[in-house]
């Protein structure tokens, strides 16, 4: 019995001295591994999945800024599906990007087209096209504000007078207005959608042009024969990135037309700023949020489904 | 040659149109004019003349917009630096318990629009006594989930042989990130540094929401605050046209970085 005790003892001391040892060379191999992650980890908590969860709470709250709040169920919930505001911004935010994706995706491949044309200046002229993708919505809306000002003086309605267009009101007119912001948003992001398709292109062996040429097939017809199809896979990722960028504007809403007039440039960001941040009801905007994750989403699965995890193109 | 150019002809008639309109920025910057009495070729340079860079420099406001963006651009900018080449390299090269899923949560998380986040965001900063403080737009943004799996995915294309031969020489693991993978993987490492910048000295959403004192605005803040105030177009453009030097000088002197890592990302 004495015997069998001081066996089992010393098997334990044997179990425990490996265990302490191998937390010993599991520090001395993996150091930097927890000194950095540990707090990354709890940042990455704090800042993301707390708010993330905190934020669903809040779908279910009638939350207060001074009190208590109330748990109100799916009042909040209800309340969207009444809201036409809120389904109108839905709308607008679609619209937008029925007048932004294709018009981006198409001037992005034609920037590429040109700058991969072969002749002198292009690593210049890059440069010029990516520049307003840099440049902060602020400045470029703060041009776009005068450039298109609905009155003859504006710039772009100085110009339409030379193929005699009347004068157009532009931003202060609730059909045009989005299509106003949606031609911002072309002018700044098609520089990096060009950047996508010009590497696109760069990967397309020349054999296959030369062996069009030998065929008698002219560059139009190589193009829609050769390019455009074999530029499959950057079309789709260009799409994706494209239609989540779109369903987040706000800047351009918030600086230009304040979601007007009459509501026509509401986009989902918008309304949930001003639901927020004008009208206080963080809880009624919560729900807009988890409306746009879950269109966000949506669009993300797609992506997944068709390119695995990786988020690379190739 | 007729071909070529028509090849020419349309590049730099398509260049002018992208450049025009910064043309248009930094011409009118030069000009003393107010909105009203505009005509549609204002901008053309005749008499120049700097009063309006003089005018915002006399504005208290506007020196103090520019001092908190730089505050709140260059600490993200180098801490998400280092903090994307660290976890890059602990992604790419340790083994530990946990790695895969951890990873791959925050891919997932990547999903979530930072709009989501925003009312949680601000009930919490609330509470913190965050709000109207730089932390507000600092410490959410020291590191960033895109620019580590940029640098990890770089970092993977690196030869293990450099690592073994380097730890037969009795390298540890700090000496090993620091004297090999930091240099090599730089390239990575800059194109986080220069997205953190674009994205920081552009961000209008987050600080609109966290800083509420006009003191406290940064630059895109100020500027879209007197966009609506001024109606002075002349200084609005001068206001424009300063905030977006920095901007510009960085994307001149790394431009090949955005390009190639915007391959790699998704830089809105």
């Amino acid at each position: 019995m004495v015997n069998h005790n001081k066996m089992t003892l010393k098997n334990e001391k044997k179990v425990k001295r490996p265990l302490k040892q191998r937390i010993k060379d599991e520090w001395r191999k993996n150091a930097l591994v927890y000194i950095i992650l540990v707090p990354i980890l709890a940042h990455f908590l704090v800042f993301q999945v707390i708010p993330f969860i905190y934020s669903f709470i809040l779908t279910f709250l009638n939350y207060r800024i001074i009190g208590v709040s109330e748990f109100v169920g799916l009042r909040n919930w209800m309340q969207f599906f009444n809201d036409d505001i809120a389904w109108k911004s839905i709308w607008n935010t679609l619209l937008f990007s029925f007048y932004y994706i294709v018009p981006t995706m198409a001037l992005g491949l034609i920037l590429a087209l040109v700058i991969k044309s072969g002749i002198r200046f292009t690593k210049l002229i890059k440069g010029v096209f990516f520049l307003p993708v840099v440049t902060s919505f602020v400045v470029v809306a703060g041009i776009w504000e005068w450039l298109f000002s609905g009155t003859e003086s504006g710039f772009i309605n100085y110009l339409l007078s030379f193929i005699g267009v009347n004068t157009q009101l532009f931003l202060s007119d609730s059909s045009q207005a989005l299509i106003v912001l949606a031609g911002l948003s072309i002018f700044k992001v098609s520089g990096s959608t060009m950047i996508y398709y010009f590497a696109g292109l760069q990967s397309i062996p020349k054999e296959m042009y030369e062996a069009a040429k030998i065929d008698g097939a002219s560059p139009l017809k190589s193009f829609w024969l050769i390019t455009f199809p074999l530029l499959k896979p950057i079309h789709f990722y260009v799409l994706i990135i494209t239609t989540i960028g779109s369903f987040q504007i706000f800047d351009s809403a918030y600086l230009l037309t304040s979601g007007g007039p009459n509501f026509s440039t509401s986009t989902i960001v918008y309304y949930l700023y001003t639901i927020g941040f004008t009208n206080l009801n963080f809880s009624y905007a919560a729900v807009l949020s988890y409306v746009l994750f879950a269109i966000i989403l949506v669009i993300s699965l797609i992506q997944r489904k068709y390119f695995g995890n990786d988020q690379n193109i190739y | 040659m007729l071909k070529k150019i028509v090849k020419y002809f349309v590049m730099f008639f398509l260049g002018f149109c992208f450049l025009l309109p910064f043309l248009i920025m930094v011409l009118s910057s030069l000009k003393e004019t107010t909105y009203a009495s505009l005509d549609p070729l204002f901008w053309l340079p005749d008499n120049p003349s700097l009063n309006n860079f003089i005018y915002l420099f006399r504005n208290d406001n506007f020196l103090r917009w520019i001092f908190n963006s730089i505050v709140v651009t260059i600490i993200p900018v180098f801490s998400q630096m280092f903090f994307a080449g660290v976890l890059g390299y602990i992604f790419a090269r340790k083994q530990f318990v946990g790695k895969e899923i951890i990873f791959w949560t925050f891919m997932a998380v990547i999903m979530i629009p930072q709009q989501l986040l925003i009312i949680p965001k601000f009930i919490m900063f609330s509470k913190f006594g965050w709000i109207n403080e730089y932390q507000a737009l600092i410490i959410p943004e020291l590191w960033a989930i895109m620019g580590v799996f940029l640098v990890r995915q770089f970092m993977q294309g690196i030869p293990m042989e450099l690592d073994e031969a380097a730890r037969m020489d009795g390298a540890n693991d700090f000496q090993v990130f620091r004297k090999i993978y930091m240099p090599l993987a730089f390239p990575s490492i800059a194109t986080v540094g220069t997205f953190a910048f674009v994205s920081n000295w552009n961000d209008l959403f987050q600080p609109l929401i966290y800083m509420t004192n006009e003191k406290m605005y940064p630059i895109t803040v100020g500027l879209a605050s007197t966009l609506n105030k001024e109606g002075n177009f002349g200084i609005e453009m001068a206001g424009a046209t300063l905030s977006f030097i920095p901007t510009f000088l960085i994307f001149l002197f790394f431009q090949k970085y955005f390009t190639e890592g915007i391959q790699m990302s998704g830089l809105k």
